[in-house]
């Protein structure tokens, strides 16, 4: 979900702005790390961010009836964590802004800090929390992208709320008006987006599993168990 | 599925390709920032009117094909618009209701006001990126990036990215239109199956291509820097002098509307 260019006001968007410059720098700076460690990296990155693009591009199909389409961050924050994410999908973002006129240049703080940074970390974390449990590695995915999805629409309407000056329903009321106004489409898309993510590692288990375990994103054994499961 | 045009096409081929991208994005950006200013509907309205004639008959762009990108944002704003009217904030309602307990919609001049503002504002602000994006190349943003020294690091992942995006749109398209051919999409269900394994498939294909990128690329002795030429036509008056008066003339309205307004 994009904020559109000229939405928010001047001072709103230069906020958003400074919450996420910070972020973003401190994603480059990782960037260049891992680069420098081992610059075969780069045109994965590169690929990764293509794909998050791709992903939302596509349409997903609609359940709804309206064009939703899914983020895409939660895969990339899964894979090579939040901070590189951050900074992919801040380039992301801006290829959509000028490919595809979704969001714009003055909200593109905005729709990094809601898209980019929040949902991503709040996947990442998930993810992490549940790695190591008994929990089947598909679910882990599930729940990971679909939380991130709706992390992001939280913080997007929070962001929406903030910049229209409330009136008798004060602020929470304006929150929980627009949070509601975008449920329709956003919950059973966070939902759509995290069971298509699942079956999409299901499907890379399947065929490819050395990616998983080379990025170490699951252990072996726990590929075995959830390959056993299926066979 | 693949709904959304590519703007990029239509921007290699636009008529005002050859102006100078500094001129271009003087005017875009400029727009954007001044519009986020305005203090009443018309000035966001006009711009939103100047910059879209521009588009369609300076730049030379499809009108049909403009307007169906015009309405992509219409959905958004008017949901957004109609929340903002109906719960910010004004002093005499003309219009009131009152819907649930916690609920009470109102309308008033103020926050008619404000709707319409933040309407146009989305609409100039929009007409504005469209510029951009459809008479700026990417290859000549990057140039740009290049040239407000931008890390090398920055501009060469979204090269990366910018080139891969086209060959998988094509690899997503093939395998798409195979799929539909096979039913694929005939019931949600299998729409969901298949669009899983579209994706899975571009990922696992994507993953091999930028292994097999990295080893061309060491062939090729990449030592972790793309070189770039930029070099464009160079800047002209007769252009930028338009520009200049537009956005000096959304500065002086905006100054007398809010002159007027206080």
């Amino acid at each position: 979900m994009h904020i559109m260019e000229g939405f928010l006001p001047p001072l709103w968007a230069a906020i958003w702005w400074i919450v996420a410059l910070p972020f973003v720098i401190y994603g480059f700076v990782r960037l260049k790390q891992t680069i420098d460690e081992n610059k075969d990296a780069l045109p994965l990155l590169g690929i990764c961010g293509a794909l998050i693009f791709i992903l939302s591009a596509l349409k997903l199909p609609s359940v709804t009836g309206s064009c939703s389409h899914p983020t895409g961050t939660g895969l990339s924050a899964i894979v090579f964590g939040p901070f590189i994410t951050a900074i992919i999908g801040f380039i992301v973002l801006l290829f959509q802004a000028l490919f595809l006129a979704h969001g714009g240049l003055s909200t593109l703080g905005a729709n990094t800090f809601s898209m980019a940074i929040c949902g991503p970390f709040l996947g990442y974390y998930v993810y992490r929390a549940l790695k190591d449990t008994k929990i089947n590695i598909y679910i882990t995915v599930f729940i990971a992208v679909a939380l991130a999805d709706l992390f992001t629409y939280v913080i997007t309407a929070l962001e929406l709320a903030l910049a229209v000056p409330a009136g008798e329903v004060g602020f929470i009321g304006l929150f929980i008006t627009f949070l509601g106004v975008f449920a329709v489409t956003q919950i059973p898309l966070a939902i759509l987006e995290g069971a298509v993510l699942a079956l999409v590692f299901k499907y890379i288990v399947d065929i490819k599993p050395d990616i998983i375990t080379k990025m170490k994103i699951f252990s072996e054994e726990q590929i075995h168990a959830a390959r056993g499961k299926i066979q | 599925m693949f709904a959304h045009d590519f703007l990029e096409e239509a921007a290699q081929n636009n008529a005002l390709l050859q102006i100078h991208p500094h001129t271009k994005l003087f005017l875009g950006l400029g727009t954007i920032f001044l519009v986020l200013f305005a203090p009443h509907f018309l000035i966001p309205f006009i711009a939103s009117l100047v910059l879209s004639i521009t588009i369609v008959f300076i730049a030379k762009i499809n009108l049909k094909f403009y307007l169906s990108l015009l309405s992509i944002p219409l959905g958004f704003a008017t949901l957004s618009v109609l929340v903002v009217i109906l719960l910010s904030k004004g002093q005499e309602p003309i219009w009131s209701w009152q819907v649930l307990s916690w609920l009470p919609l109102s309308i008033s001049q103020e926050s008619l006001n404000r709707g319409l503002l933040i309407f146009f504002r989305i609409m100039g602000g929009m007409s504005a990126l469209f510029f951009i994006s459809l008479t700026t190349p990417m290859t000549d943003l990057f140039g740009v990036m290049k040239q407000l020294k931008v890390p090398d690091l920055f501009i060469d992942l979204s090269m990366i990215i910018y080139r891969f995006i086209f060959i998988f749109i094509k690899k997503a398209h093939d395998i798409y239109l195979a799929q539909q051919m096979r039913m694929g999409y005939s019931k949600p269900k299998e729409a969901v199956k298949s669009y899983s394994m579209l994706f899975g498939s571009i990922f696992i294909t994507s993953w091999d291509a930028g292994e097999q990128f990295i080893n061309a690329m060491e062939c090729r002795c990449y030592n972790g820097k793309y070189p770039k030429n930029v070099s464009y036509n160079p800047v002209e008056w007769r252009s930028l002098t338009p520009v200049i008066l537009f956005l000096i003339s959304i500065i002086i309205s905006s100054m007398l509307a809010s002159g007027y307004q206080g």
